[in-house]
């Protein structure tokens, strides 16, 4: 069932605006999208983390109603506090059911690597999601790699996975997804930590990058003398 | 220690930290990392000592990124000199660092390991930190 939220439309703008309405329990929202015209709106902060933690997470599909009016909308962008994890903005997208869109999907590993099981090497998660065209309907929540057959410094690119049902892949084909890297050895460490530890000492300075006015004006000066 | 190759101007003005970091707020390439809470001036010394702490807890187990990097020289007058007659020499190197900013990632070593490291690393930093993951953060 499609979540469906309610939106009013946003008549206070500004920081000052924007603080009280986040301090209310309230976030104020942006909703735009091809052939509309932008409207500004306040949404409840508990509706839009039910959006975040459905199992689809931003790329979920929902219905968004103000002034009698009922739009299907998807999370274009969540705007949040480093600090504080607070949720400052929301800018929802206008989505036509029957055209294709670009979301980004995000990949989950399965399987346990050779490599990691009986040669002791750890997974090194290069790409974590990839951007996909498909219609709205056929957005997955998340695309599943079986790893279970790479060894170490062995990888599984893009390429190598067939597109989920109705789907294209947008991002490059070549991209790797995940690489069995071998952990290093811990003797090798302590030398080389020596021997960085005495390019410390030494404190050198960077070069300076001039203009070729200034190397003109030098060699000008040199002559002169 | 961590320097510029190159640099256009030796010396530079001491600027503020105002603000939140334009990027580098979230986790870009491993599972694990090291948050800054505070604005400060990170120096080449700093960093070099967390990443020593934090390969030598993990056995030089996975992989570490170092998300910071010191491209401001700070210069300092030598001691008893009068003051004037310009600006002092550049003594050593910086990054101005503003709250949010993910100061290490590491990934392939388990979640207590990692936070363990990350702890001894913060020890050596001049800043109050956190330890964030990839999971879901609680929103507020």
């Amino acid at each position: 069932m499609r979540i469906k939220i309610k939106g009013e439309i946003r008549e206070i703008f500004g920081k000052n605006a924007s603080r009280y309405l986040r301090r209310e329990g309230r976030v104020p929202a942006n909703l735009y999208g091809s052939q509309a015209e932008n409207v500004s709106l306040i949404l409840d902060k508990k509706d839009v983390f039910q959006i975040l933690r459905s199992e689809a997470g931003e790329n979920t599909i929902f219905k968004v109603s103000y002034n009698s009016k009922t739009q299907d909308v998807m999370i274009k962008e969540v705007q949040i506090n480093p600090v504080n994890d607070e949720l400052l903005h929301v800018d929802l997208i206008l989505i036509a059911m029957d055209k294709e869109i670009q979301v980004m999907v995000p990949f989950i590993l399965t399987g346990e690597a050779v490599g990691v099981k009986a040669e002791g090497g750890f997974v090194d998660f290069v790409t974590r999601e990839i951007e996909i065209e498909c219609l709205p309907k056929a957005i997955p929540e998340n695309i599943e790699v079986d790893i279970s057959d790479l060894h170490i410094n062995q990888s599984i690119k893009v390429e190598e996975i067939s597109p989920p049902e109705g789907a294209n892949w947008i991002s490059d084909p070549e991209a790797v997804i995940a690489m069995i890297h071998a952990q290093a050895k811990e003797e090798v460490v302590v030398e080389e930590e020596e021997e960085e530890e005495e390019v410390i000492a030494e404190g050198e300075e960077p070069e300076v990058i001039k203009k070729e006015k200034d190397e003109e004006k030098e060699k000008g000066a040199k002559k002169e003398e | 220690m961590l320097m510029p190759k190159k640099v256009k101007h030796r010396k530079q003005q001491r600027g503020r930290m105002k603000g939140k970091p334009i990027r580098g707020a979230i986790l870009v390439f491993g599972e694990f990392g090291l948050q800054a809470l505070e604005p400060c001036w990170i120096t080449a010394r700093q960093i070099e000592a967390g990443r020593i702490a934090i390969t030598r807890h993990v056995k030089r187990k996975g992989k570490l990124w170092i998300r910071v990097f010191p491209w401001k020289p700070i210069t300092k007058k030598p001691t008893e000199v009068r003051m004037g007659k310009g600006k002092g020499d550049p003594e050593f190197w910086v990054d101005v660092v503003k709250p949010g900013k993910i100061l290490y990632e590491l990934e392939g070593v388990s979640e207590p390991l990692a936070k363990e490291a990350m702890r001894l690393a913060a020890n050596k930093l001049s800043v109050k930190t956190r330890f964030i993951t990839r999971t879901i953060r609680e929103l507020r």
